[in-house]
């Protein structure tokens, strides 16, 4: 039986005993149910399963379960308030069609969340240089964009 | 288009998406989130030859490992059908097309890398895997055969033993004895050999299928990952599993993009669904990324050889081309169709050339299949196109935009007869160029370009002006064109008794936004609110039937299917109005969700009407039927044809060959639009995969058929960084021939924009003093540097 | 994809091609061999596990020495099956020339194939890796060779 660990989950605190080469992706997908990370690529490319570790993005197919022993971990589900009011970012993809088929979007919007902690006013290049490890096949990107620029406005206020 | 400005929650107006509050917060269903009790997993062995017989599987050492609950092989298989095919194409001399046996395993032989050989079921997805590792197979590599001119050679490697050669088909379209004449008295002519580089479609999300099996009830359900959970159905429960409909359920759940990829039923549909039953448990495989670059169906691959020919004043009088289409190792769903009637029928363009003929054959080669992508077909025939009338306006020294415009079909002349099958019945070509010319500030080109110069870069301004058979299709003309399947498509409108309505709709949405779209189009048409409309699509088991959604189809075809049934509820209303107001049912009409008689102030409310329908106590029982649930079937009476113009604006760097594209302009017509934010949206991501092809992606095989660009860190996907902003606006001439008008805009920005950004290099590059006449795509900057320094 | 290089070693032809000719040394040169087995005096079966780029496997491989030309030359074939890592096979061109007072010269020309997700995955890497590993051997073989039996004048 693998070792146990405890990681605070959107919150909440979780014990639990994953195999020892258990990914966090696989982790938060299969044991927790937490099915909004998603698992695009098999190269750590696509940017799909990105989550907040101690607010912080990473790509959660990239860690394993066992590294985020202790942390805290924020996915696509916990990001709203707890009354279910949308997160600036969320609202702001909503309303600037940021999102088309949606399964790239968990990972970009955590990916923005953490671009816009760091930088508050982030240029449209920035914007763009940030996005490097997240593939969006629908968009284009205008959009994409669009809305962490109009996330970080509100952000900032 | 400015898709801030409208509020409206009808037609027309920038509604705010209802699907994204679930993508928005992981609450999305796609086919991976969806876990049965007690389920298994499989994993395929898929050949790493491109090209082997298979002279034995030893499965004892994977059947015998921990977890391991089944292990297939094409032993186990050989009663299931062939993966089918849902077209047939004819060769000029009349004979159908070569069609071999697409086994659901491999069957003695390997055709293409990926190819699968076996299938591992064991209790957890980590167990199958290992297994995986354990079947040996013994593999002898034959000879692979990948170039496609080397594929047609009389001692080529045959793809298929059991067939003649590796050629599909010899197909051809037009007038060619017209064309030859036309070309002898022109005053020029152009000639162009152009490459239409492979492309990996690509969706974010894997391909995915669980198959299940009800032992008690003898019913199937697949859960897929589809375009068309219908046409699954149809495929695999009538050609390949021998399932009645009755007994197969097909849901398509969110779907996480589909660009064409999704649209074809694949082998490993089948085999889940099979298998669930064989070892009574649910049966769940996901690809990995890497199986999905050697699994999914690929796009584009045409060789092409063009010719142009024009008269003294520059007016077009012919076009001639050959092409030569890569199939890939077996014919997946659509194939056959792609190379012929999606591509040669567009070959008129947006221009008046009185002849044209054009010659296609399809091969066989020892690759993954190739299948409609984003654009299908109608990509290929534009980049022949606008890339030799650009290469026309340069040797004749006009102006490419000048060229274009005297050739172009003017507004009296529609409905336009090209000379190959299509009729034309709207459009106004020339409005869209100068929408685009001014918007892009073509005028001001020569400024920028000394600007850019100053900077130590060339800069070079390409146009393309493209259009598309879109709303596929017409039944009766794709029937006699070789479609095993009528192309219409279904909805059902159902009003519950207290006036909500839900529409149940064959289209199916993978990321196009139907269940916003579709309510504006309903509550807009019945007059009532937005948010009591409901948009039911993607499962066999509510949905009546449909066809699915690809070739820019949903809105022009789903949606005018949807606006007959609505037209079939109001009729029926009316009927009821009638009754309750003691009128004639010709004196009734339907104005702002209420049902009048005409001239006076009695009326009843679209929510009486229903509630009277469900409880009928004052109803016409002895004429009419209660209840208010009507469906319709629509079928096209023709194809629709968006067209615009795009203008594309590069800076090469000269030292490093690398092209950052400095401005991109999109002026479409797509008719009427629902719901303008989403049409830009879909524009914006079509443009995208468009200048992916352009500039980064590519699909490289070796000379072995080894697959070289089968991660993302070899296939070269667009990044944010790789993009511009882009600006996009429409103009709109209605659609003719369907109820709402529209034209569809799902595809226009991959077809548009290859030819706009070659154009845009190769324009630069004259311009910077190293003329050529053509730059196979993408404009990598190795390719781009090396034509600079050849010259 | 060729690869090519020639190495210095400190010992005599005939010291060099009989180690070349000797299993034990070869498992102990051959990067990442954790067996192989002398089937004849011309083949061999090997277990191998090599990385290139993100794909780590074991290769089953079996090699085989034609064109015998002792002491100056044969060609070494390998062939080697990876499972679903796909897998490789290759030549190698090898002569050993005399340069006298204990020391040759070793020169190889090297052609080598890969297939399944070693090309799909790691097809940019092959040549360095391949580049690697040939170094590697050669640097192990030089080593061992100094300190067994057939090194010592």
């Amino acid at each position: 039986m693998s070792e146990q660990i405890t990681v605070t989950v959107n919150g909440d605190t979780v014990s639990a005993r994953p195999a020892a080469n258990t990914l966090l992706s696989t982790f938060l997908r299969e044991e927790l149910g937490l099915t909004g990370a998603h698992v695009g690529c098999d190269t750590s490319q696509c940017g799909a399963c990105v989550v907040l570790v101690d607010g912080k993005s990473v790509k959660s197919c990239t860690m394993l379960a066992h590294q985020a022993a202790g942390t805290n971990v924020t996915t696509i589900e916990g990001l709203a308030g707890d009354g279910g009011e949308l997160h600036p970012m969320q609202e702001a993809f909503r309303d600037n069609h940021g999102l088309q088929c949606g399964f790239c979007t968990p990972g970009m919007v955590l990916s923005a969340v953490d671009l816009v902690s760091r930088n508050p006013d982030p240029s449209e290049g920035e914007v763009r240089s940030w996005l490097e490890g997240n593939i969006c096949r629908c968009t284009g990107y205008h959009n994409i964009v669009k809305s962490i620029r109009a996330a970080a406005k509100v952000m900032r206020a | 288009m400015n898709a801030n400005t409208t509020t409206t929650s009808g037609i027309g107006g920038s509604v705010r998406r209802r699907e994204d509050s679930r993508f928005l917060q992981g609450r999305g269903r796609y086919t991976d989130d969806i876990n049965i009790a007690g389920q298994a997993y499989a994993v395929f062995v898929r050949s790493p030859h491109a090209h082997a017989r298979i002279n034995g599987i030893d499965t004892a050492a994977a059947t015998a490992a921990e977890g391991v609950v089944a292990v297939f092989t094409a032993e186990h298989t050989k009663d299931i059908g062939g993966v089918p095919t849902g077209w047939q194409v004819h060769s000029k001399d009349g004979e159908p097309m070569a069609e071999p046996k697409h086994p659901v395993l491999a069957e003695g032989m390997a055709r293409h890398v990926g190819d699968p050989v076996a299938m591992v079921i064991a209790a957890t997805r980590r167990q199958a895997r290992d297994a995986a590792e354990l079947v040996a197979v013994d593999y002898d590599p034959q000879p692979a055969v990948v170039d496609m001119k080397a594929a047609l050679a009389a001692d080529s490697t045959k793809v298929h033993a059991d067939l003649p050669g590796n050629l599909c088909y010899d197909w051809e379209l037009g007038d060619k004895a017209a064309v030859d004449e036309a070309f002898a008295g022109a005053a020029h002519v152009t000639k162009l050999d152009l490459v239409n580089n492979r492309l990996i479609p690509n969706a974010v999300e894997p391909r995915c299928a669980i198959g299940d099996f009800d032992s008690v009830s003898g019913e199937h359900t697949l859960y897929t990952t589809s375009q068309n959970p219908h046409v699954i159905r149809l495929l695999m429960g009538a050609f390949v599993l021998s399932i009645p409909e009755h007994k197969l359920r097909v849901v398509a759940p969110d779907v996480g993009g589909g660009f064409g990829s999704k649209i074809f039923h694949y082998a490993e549909e089948a085999l889940v669904t099979w298998a669930a039953a064989q070892v009574k448990k649910p049966v769940k495989w996901t690809a990995e990324r890497s199986e999905s670059f050697m699994s999914d169906a690929h796009g584009r691959d045409h060789v092409t050889h063009a010719e142009l020919a024009l008269d003294a004043d520059g007016k077009f009088l012919a076009l001639r081309c050959s092409t030569l289409a890569n199939m890939g190792a077996y014919l997946s769903t659509f194939a056959p169709c792609i190379p012929t009637y999606l591509h040669g029928t567009l070959l008129a363009g947006q221009y008046v050339t009185p002849a044209i003929y054009c010659e296609v054959k399809a091969v066989f080669t020892n690759t993954v299949p190739v299948d409609a992508y984003r654009g299908a077909g109608r990509p290929e025939a534009t980049f022949i196109l606008e890339r030799i009338v650009d290469q026309a306006a340069a040797e004749t020294g006009v102006d490419p935009a000048e060229l274009r415009r005297r050739n172009l079909i003017k507004p009296e002349q529609f409905p336009y007869q090209t000379p190959v099958a299509l009729q034309y019945d709207t459009g106004n070509y020339e409005a869209t160029l100068d929408q685009a010319l001014k918007a892009a500030d073509y005028a001001g080109f020569e400024s920028r370009r000394k600007q850019s110069a100053a900077a130590g870069k060339l800069r070079g301004v390409g146009l393309s002006c493209y259009i598309e058979a879109c709303g596929i299709a017409p039944s009766n003309v794709v029937g006699s064109l070789g479609a095993r399947a009528g192309l219409y498509e279904a909805a059902t409108i159902r009003v519950n008794p207290t006036g909500s309505v839900v529409v149940l709709t064959g289209s199916h949405a993978h990321g196009q936004g139907h269940e916003t779209t579709f309510a504006q189009v309903v509550s807009d048409m019945l007059g009532i609110d937005y948010d009591a409309v409901e948009i039911v699509h993607g499962d066999t088991a509510k949905v009546p039937f449909g066809m699915g959604t690809y070739g820019s189809r949903s809105i022009a075809v789903g949606g005018a299917a949807i606006a007959k049934a609505v037209d079939k509820i109001i009729a029926k209303g009316k009927k009821i109005a009638a009754h309750l107001l003691e009128a004639g049912e010709g004196d009734i009409v339907f104005e702002n969700g209420a049902f009048k008689v005409a001239g006076t102030d009695r009326e009843k409310s679209f929510g009486d009407i229903a509630l009277t329908a469900y409880v009928p106590h004052q109803y016409p029982l002895e004429s009419l039927e209660p209840g208010l649930e009507e469906t319709a079937f629509y079928d096209p009476a023709n194809f629709t044809y968006p067209a615009g113009t795009y203008v594309c604006e590069v800076e090469v760097d000269p030292d490093t060959g690398r092209v950052t594209v400095a401005s991109f302009h999109a002026s479409d017509d797509f008719g009427n639009l629902i719901n303008p934010m989403i049409v830009e949206g879909q524009v914006h991501g079509g443009l995208a995969q468009g200048i992916g092809q352009a500039l980064l992606e590519n699909c490289v095989y070796d000379a072995d058929g080894q697959l070289l660009s089968g991660s993302y860190m070899d296939y070269c996907m667009p990044r944010a960084d790789d993009l511009p902003s882009f600006q996009v606006d429409t103009t709109v001439t209605a659609c003719t021939h369907n109820p709402l008008g529209v034209k569809g805009c799902g595809e226009a920005g991959a077809i548009g924009a290859p030819p706009a950004l070659i154009n845009a290099v190769v324009n630069a590059l004259n311009g910077g003093g190293h003329p050529i006449a053509h730059l196979d795509m993408p404009a990598t900057p190795q390719k781009v540097w090396a034509a600079m320094q050849s010259n | 994809m060729d690869i090519g290089g020639e190495h210095q070693i400190p010992a005599a032809r005939e010291a060099v091609w009989r180690a070349l000719n000797d299993a034990d040394i070869l498992r102990r040169a051959i990067p990442g061999c954790e067996e192989l087995e002398k089937i004849s005096d011309t083949e061999f079966n090997a277990r191998i596990t090599a990385k290139i780029g993100p794909v780590k496997a074991r290769f089953k491989a079996r090699i085989q020495l034609e064109d015998m030309d002792p002491p100056a030359s044969y060609t070494l074939t390998g062939e080697g099956q990876g499972g679903v890592a796909g897998f490789a096979k290759g030549a190698a061109k090898v002569r050993l020339l005399d340069q006298g007072e204990g020391a040759s010269v070793l020169k190889y020309e090297a052609e080598m194939r890969v297939g399944g997700k070693i090309a799909q995955v790691g097809s940019r890497l092959v040549r360095g890796a391949a580049r690697k590993t040939a170094a590697g051997f050669f640097a192990n073989f030089v080593a061992i060779l100094g300190e067994s039996a057939y090194g010592k004048p």
